[in-house]
């Protein structure tokens, strides 16, 4: 019996009304419920053409002339509970689909407005949030270059600001809210479009699937991230919203500045998920980034983080290591000169860390190293 | 203020905004007047049915449309053949409603108080 798995909701209403799924061998199928049938919701399924699919996600095609422009005969019907969560075994049909009674009617368009910006119709085609990034490094002034150095630190740069925007929209959530979300993995993106035409574009698209409602964990961060950049013409706000993201953000922030000011390029990007109708846009100049960088590296401990540790002490020695066991993991770290003493610390004994956090990132590599300084500490 | 429909924790989720001011939504509906089961969620629709997948919070809202252009295609749809399209006027009191999926698409989850036939305005087919 041949079976589909679910890969995403297209169109939504009351459950799944309109769906994507893929066979074990990759072939492209749309489920359209018909009926429900008692407490199971019944499919029509058909096979698609991966262009056909692109199309309708495009919102050019509509989903009448999808399921009936497969030159098979072959269709099916599926009744499972959700199609979301489970593998659909696949009922074959007879007859042709077309006098089935189980067809749309002509002009279901999953987008009423095409659009023409090339973010919003990237994320619809790929149904997730695409980010397209754009430098105009001196090299790509005459033709569509990019030293190797220079893309490889801006992808890893880009990254990172997006990894730390991410962690710093999860902490303005409730805890409850942030143990609701499927967070390992959502803040990486992926290159799906290397070097793509016009001034030096890159196009990445979230890592991670969509949720069931269509929404990227990634556009968290990314509200974030603009933030940043929303006000890059004015230095003054521009310095206000960086002092409010104090702590890795600003500090992975600055780094970027310094970078573009190096590499003497600008940044524009633009963002969508697939049910924007515009995308969000931003960016800074090189021109803008001078006085920025100016005025936040007058900001001390600007990219430091403020870390509470509760655990039982495994290790606290005179050279100003330690080591303390949290639920969350062990975490080790150091003590400053002129900071706390651990004299007459009981290892086993529990105690409340107030620490700071400071990133370093290795120029080679561009990997962070991250450092925890004991500030304060006290019995718990 | 209670909801009309007991709701699991954290829902309607923090992005759900509450109604304080009037707008217009649109919802599939059966009959001219609507009814009661014409605004039931998925779950009092359905008690025991098990929805792998979604959330309990959602499906304990119900959808509506923003948009009627999205109510008119939705009723092209199979499953929604012979359905009519309602207006419905939402007040202060009306309970809460987030964005999901699509931006048209918003989940609505009303409270128990709000007199959901009483807001329903013209329905089309």
């Amino acid at each position: 019996m041949k079976t589909i798995r679910y890969t995403k909701t297209l169109f939504y209403y009351d459950g799944p009304q309109v769906f994507e799924a893929r066979d074990a061998i990759g072939g492209h199928y749309v489920g359209v419920m018909v009926e429900p049938d008692g407490d199971q919701d019944r499919f029509v399924i058909r096979g698609v053409s991966p262009e056909g699919l692109r199309r309708f996600r495009s919102g050019l095609l509509d989903l009448r002339t999808l399921l009936l422009e497969n030159e098979s005969e072959d269709w099916f019907l599926a009744s499972p509970s959700t199609p979301t969560g489970e593998e659909l075994t696949l009922t074959p049909q007879t007859g042709s689909i077309d006098d089935s009674g189980f067809l749309p009617e002509e002009g279901f368009l999953l987008h009423d407005l095409p659009t023409e910006d090339e973010t919003v119709r990237e994320a619809r085609e790929r149904n997730n949030l695409v980010m397209e990034i754009s430098v105009e490094p001196p090299e790509a002034v005459s033709e569509h270059r990019i030293r190797v150095a220079t893309l490889a630190a801006l992808l890893n740069h880009v990254q990172t600001v997006v990894k730390h925007a991410y962690g710093a929209a999860l902490r303005g959530l409730s805890l409850d809210a942030r143990r609701s979300i499927d967070k390992s993995d959502a803040h990486l993106l992926d290159v799906v479009v290397p070097a793509a035409g016009g001034s030096f574009k890159v196009l990445f698209q979230a890592s991670k699937e969509t949720d069931l409602l269509g929404n990227s964990e990634l556009g968290r961060a990314l509200e974030r991230v603009d933030q940043l950049f929303e006000h890059a013409a004015d230095p003054a706000r521009a310095l206000a919203v960086v002092k409010e993201h104090k702590g890795h953000l600003a500090g992975a922030y600055l780094r970027f500045l310094r970078f573009l000011i190096e590499t003497r390029t600008g940044f524009r990007y633009s963002w969508a998920q697939p049910g924007f109708t515009r995308p969000k846009v931003s960016g800074i100049s090189e021109a803008q980034a001078q006085p920025l960088v100016d005025a936040l590296s007058g900001i001390s401990n600007l990219g430091a983080e403020a870390v509470t540790l509760l655990g039982a002490l495994e290790k606290g020695d005179v050279s100003g290591t330690w080591r303390i066991n949290t639920p969350e993991g062990v975490y080790s770290g150091k003590v400053r000169d002129g900071g706390p003493s651990l004299e007459g610390l009981k290892i086993g004994s529990t105690y409340r860390f107030s620490c700071m956090e400071e990133i370093e990132e290795l120029e080679a590599t561009g990997r962070e190293v991250r450092t925890l300084y004991l500030i304060e500490h006290e019995p718990a | 203020m209670a909801y009309r429909e007991e709701l699991p924790p954290q829902c309607p989720p923090e992005g759900a905004e509450e109604i304080t001011a009037d707008r217009e939504v649109f919802r599939a509906v059966r009959s001219d007047p609507p009814t009661e089961a014409d605004f039931q969620s998925q779950r009092a629709e359905k008690p025991k049915k098990e929805f792998r997948g979604l959330s309990e919070c959602v499906v304990r809202g119900v959808s509506v449309f923003s948009d009627r252009r999205d109510g008119e295609k939705l009723l092209k749809l199979p499953h929604m053949r012979g359905r009519l399209l309602a207006r419905v006027r939402l007040t202060a009191g009306a309970g809460k409603i987030q964005q999901t999926f699509s931006p048209s698409h918003h989940t609505w989850w009303p409270f128990a108080d709000y007199d959901i036939l009483a807001h329903c305005g013209k329905v089309e087919s």
